[in-house]
């Protein structure tokens, strides 16, 4: 399955998801999105800044201190919920998610990591 | 290739004739644009987006027009394209390891490189930086560069690598012992249970938005402290982890307040953020603001259950 489709299983899987990315945050450079037809260019890179405010310090070094470096974030906003994935492998590698407030969280969380191994394992 | 990272079509001519475009992006090379005096090339044209499939014929394609002793120019143009549908493309540094090129820097220095002399500044093999303060190449440069290539390690050897920006964990770090990371102070004893965590201070009735959220999130949320707002000063949780949590924010409260403007869609909303190993075991850090109150605390457990429920509750969702 190609990332394109990777991406797209879970929007069919999950439909309380707006926009599904893979980015390189190294890079700053959202690499893949589906999603909703009004997500914009500015609005993905948006979100691939705030996924990299989102392991950034200073909460990103009380992380560590706590428990190890943090792979996954969950940004609540008032009208939606970022999620932010990082790989395991490829640190670099993340998936960025906008949904709605009504979405599974724990069984989202679960599927989108399960893609974002998928995606870094290069299957 | 290696470091490029906004959108380009780079076009490699060889003094023997044979020329290729490729579009690469963020180190990844996603498409061939182009193919003149080349056979087996119909695959990689073809493709859309360059995939797993395509990369041996695209290894031979590289060695063909960066065959030794012959020169290399490459001309880079901006991608009118970038942002069209990108896809992910192949990763420059898998074709580097399928073609034995060591991508270490100090590799690099150590080989020569032979460079004529308009290749003084080549634009297109400049090293790349990272992030919105930085620009890789001047949008409309279209620089030509000349390069002879002895070998076809040359051919990357002329760009220095930089460093993705991610983070790193301090080297002072916490250390984890045992079968987790259990900084004193911030995480409970292990032989503590949890009720005596979490039964330590009643649970706040009253207040303001962040007490009630806090109390909303229920018995994950092992440990938290509210400075600011209508909650100022209320917290909950071993004295050790919330005097631990009151140095962080004395610590960090301006960072931490820049932080939150970055994450938060439009900067200064309310916004909640949740990071975590994993979400789902083990311990998370939480942060939240509303107006002026800034909530920070502990999670211990799986925090996706409650999570979102009590935060659209106390938002009145």
């Amino acid at each position: 399955m190609g990332i394109n489709e990777s991406l797209g299983a879970v929007i069919k899987a999950y439909p309380q998801t707006r926009v599904v990315a893979f980015a390189d945050l190294s890079a700053s450079m959202i690499l893949a999105s589906q999603g909703k037809d009004d997500v914009t260019q500015e609005h993905l890179e948006a979100l691939c800044r705030q996924a990299r405010a989102s392991f950034d310090d200073p909460l990103f070094s009380l992380s560590v201190e706590a428990f190890g470096e943090p792979h996954a974030a969950v940004v609540m906003g008032h009208d939606s919920v970022r999620v932010f994935l990082r790989s395991d492998s490829e640190p670099a590698d993340a998936l960025c998610c906008i949904c709605d407030h009504a979405i599974d969280l724990a069984g989202f969380v679960a599927k989108i990591r399960k893609t974002l191994d998928q995606i870094s394992a290069g299957g | 290739m290696h470091e490029t990272m906004l959108g380009r079509y780079l076009t490699f001519e060889s003094s023997g004739g044979p020329s290729l475009t490729l579009e690469v992006s963020g180190r990844r090379v996603l498409r061939m644009t182009g193919a003149t005096g080349l056979t087996g090339a119909e695959s990689c044209l073809a493709a859309q987006a360059l995939e797993d499939e395509q990369k041996d014929d695209l290894i031979k394609l590289l060695q063909t027009v960066a065959a030794p002793g012959q020169e290399l120019r490459v001309l880079a143009l901006p991608n009118p394209r970038e942002g069209a549908g990108v896809s992910v493309g192949i990763p420059v540094a898998l074709l580097a390891d399928l073609l034995l090129i060591d991508l270490n820097p100090a590799a690099n220095l150590a080989e020569p490189v032979a460079v004529g002399d308009e290749a003084a500044v080549p634009a297109p093999l400049q090293p790349a930086s990272v992030g919105p303060e930085h620009s890789e190449l001047e949008p409309e440069a279209a620089a030509r560069a000349r390069i002879t290539v002895p070998s076809r390690r040359t051919v990357r050897a002329i760009a220095p690598v930089h460093d993705e920006v991610l983070p790193k964990p301090k080297s002072d770090q916490i250390p984890l012992p045992g079968s987790a990371s259990e900084p004193a102070g911030l995480i409970p004893d292990a032989n503590q249970p949890l009720s005596a965590v979490t039964d330590a201070a009643p649970k706040v009735a009253e207040g303001g938005l962040l007490s009630y959220f806090a109390q909303a999130t229920g018995s994950v949320l092992i440990s938290w402290l509210v400075v600011g707002g209508q909650d100022d000063g209320r917290t909950e949780g071993p004295e050790e982890m919330v005097s631990h949590l009151q140095g962080f924010l004395g610590d960090e409260a301006p960072d931490l307040g820049a932080q939150l403007d970055l994450i938060s869609s439009p900067p200064g909303k309310p916004v909640c953020i949740v990071l975590g190993a994993t979400l789902v075991e083990g311990h998370s850090v939480i942060c939240a603001r509303y107006e002026a109150g800034v909530l920070i605390g502990v999670i211990e457990g799986d925090a996706t259950q409650s999570i979102l429920r009590a935060w659209s509750a106390s938002l009145g969702g």
